[in-house]
C-alpha cells in the first residue's frame, strides 16, 4: 500500500472494508494506542485484547465516521482510553495489585505480565523512580472508580484530521509543559488521565483537602490548554 | 449565556474528572446547544488527546496483528 496515503484516505477505505487499509492504519497507530492501554491497564494480556477490541470496533464503525471531519487518530486515541477504563472498573474489585506477581499472560509468558511502563507525567519530569502511589492507586483492589462509568466522547466533538497533525510533530516540546507542573499537579493529572478517576476520588488517594486539588487540577489543565495553543499556535478565538 | 466559569473544566469533564454534578450541569448546557461550549468542548477534546499521547508508545506482539486480521477475515 502507498505510504504516503493520509490517515483520512485510509479510514475510507477500512469503512468500505479494505483490510489491507486497517493493516496500514494499524502499523502507523498501533504503537501509541498501545502504549495508552498498557499505561492504564497492566497486564500485557489484558491490554493486547483491548487493542484488538479497538481495531475490531473501528472497522465496524468506520462506515458511520467521517473521514473528512474525524482525526481517525484521536478516534483511536480516545476510544482507547474509554475502553482500557472501562475494563479497570469492570476488574476493579477482583484484580490483583500490578505489583504482585501473576500468572504469564494469554501468550504464556511470565514478561507479559508485569506492570510495563512507568507513570510519564511523573518519570519524566523527575529524576528519581516514579511515585508508585500513582499506579497503585489506580489499580488497588478496593477504591471508589468503579463507581462510575467512563465519558463516552462523541466523534462530532473530536477533532478534525490535520487539527492535531501538529501535535505529533511538537510533542516533545509540549511534553515539557508537564515538567512545569508541581509534583502533586502532576500526580493528579496521572491520576485523571490515565486512571480516570474524579476529584474526589484523586483527593482521597493523595490524602489531600478536595479544595487543593481542585484547584491544582484545573490550574494545571488549564496551563497545559495555553502552552498547547501557544506551541502550536491555535489560539482559539474568543467568542 | 454566562458560561465563562465552565472554562476551566471542559478538559476535566471529559477525561471523567469532573463531580458527578458538574458533568450533569455540563451536559445540560451543552444539550442547549450553547456555541461557545461546543467550539470550546471540541478544543478540550484536543486536550485529551494530547494528555493520552504522554504515555510511552509500546509495540505490540506481532502475533496480535495477525490475530486481528484473521478475527476480520473471517467477518
Ligand atoms: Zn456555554
Amino acid at each position: 500500500m502507498n505510504e504516503e496515503l493520509p490517515a483520512k484516505e485510509l479510514l475510507a477505505r477500512v469503512g468500505r472494508h479494505d483490510l489491507a487499509a486497517l493493516s496500514e492504519l494499524y502499523d502507523r497507530l498501533a504503537p501509541r494506542v498501545f502504549g495508552l492501554i498498557t499505561h492504564i491497564l497492566a497486564f500485557r494480556d489484558e491490554a493486547e485484547e483491548i487493542l484488538q477490541e479497538v481495531f475490531l470496533r473501528l472497522w465496524r464503525e468506520s462506515k458511520s465516521l467521517d473521514h473528512e471531519s474525524i482525526s481517525v487518530a484521536a478516534w483511536l486515541i480516545v476510544t482507547s482510553r474509554e475502553a482500557a477504563l472501562e475494563r479497570l472498573r469492570t476488574q476493579h474489585s477482583s484484580r490483583l495489585r500490578p505489583d504482585t506477581p501473576r500468572e504469564g499472560g494469554t501468550d504464556g509468558n511470565p514478561r507479559s505480565a508485569k506492570p510495563l511502563v512507568a507513570a510519564p507525567f511523573s518519570s519524566r519530569a523527575a529524576s528519581k523512580p516514579p511515585d508508585p502511589r500513582t499506579r497503585a492507586g489506580r489499580l488497588g483492589p478496593v477504591g471508589p472508580a468503579i463507581a462510575k462509568a467512563t465519558v463516552r466522547i462523541p466523534p462530532a466533538w473530536l477533532p478534525r484530521p490535520g487539527e492535531i497533525e501538529l501535535i505529533g510533530e511538537r510533542l516533545d516540546l509540549l511534553h515539557k509543559t508537564i515538567e512545569q507542573l508541581s509534583k502533586s499537579q502532576r500526580q493528579a493529572l496521572e491520576l485523571a488521565v490515565f486512571g480516570g478517576l474524579s476529584e474526589e476520588e484523586i483527593a482521597a488517594e493523595l490524602g489531600e483537602p478536595l479544595g487543593k486539588v481542585r484547584t491544582g487540577l484545573r490550574a494545571a489543565v488549564t496551563f497545559v490548554k495555553h502552552r498547547r495553543r501557544a506551541i502550536l499556535g491555535t489560539w482559539a478565538a474568543d467568542i | 449565556m454566562g458560561c465563562r466559569h465552565l472554562e476551566e473544566v471542559y478538559e476535566l469533564f471529559l477525561l471523567g474528572a469532573l463531580s458527578e454534578q458538574g458533568s450533569l450541569d455540563l451536559r445540560d448546557h451543552l444539550a442547549r446547544g450553547c456555541p461557545r461550549c461546543l467550539v470550546r468542548i471540541r478544543e478540550a477534546t484536543e486536550s485529551v488527546y494530547l494528555l493520552s499521547l504522554f504515555s510511552k508508545p509500546a509495540r505490540p506482539n506481532r502475533r496480535v496483528k495477525a490475530e486481528l486480521l484473521r478475527r476480520l477475515h473471517k467477518k
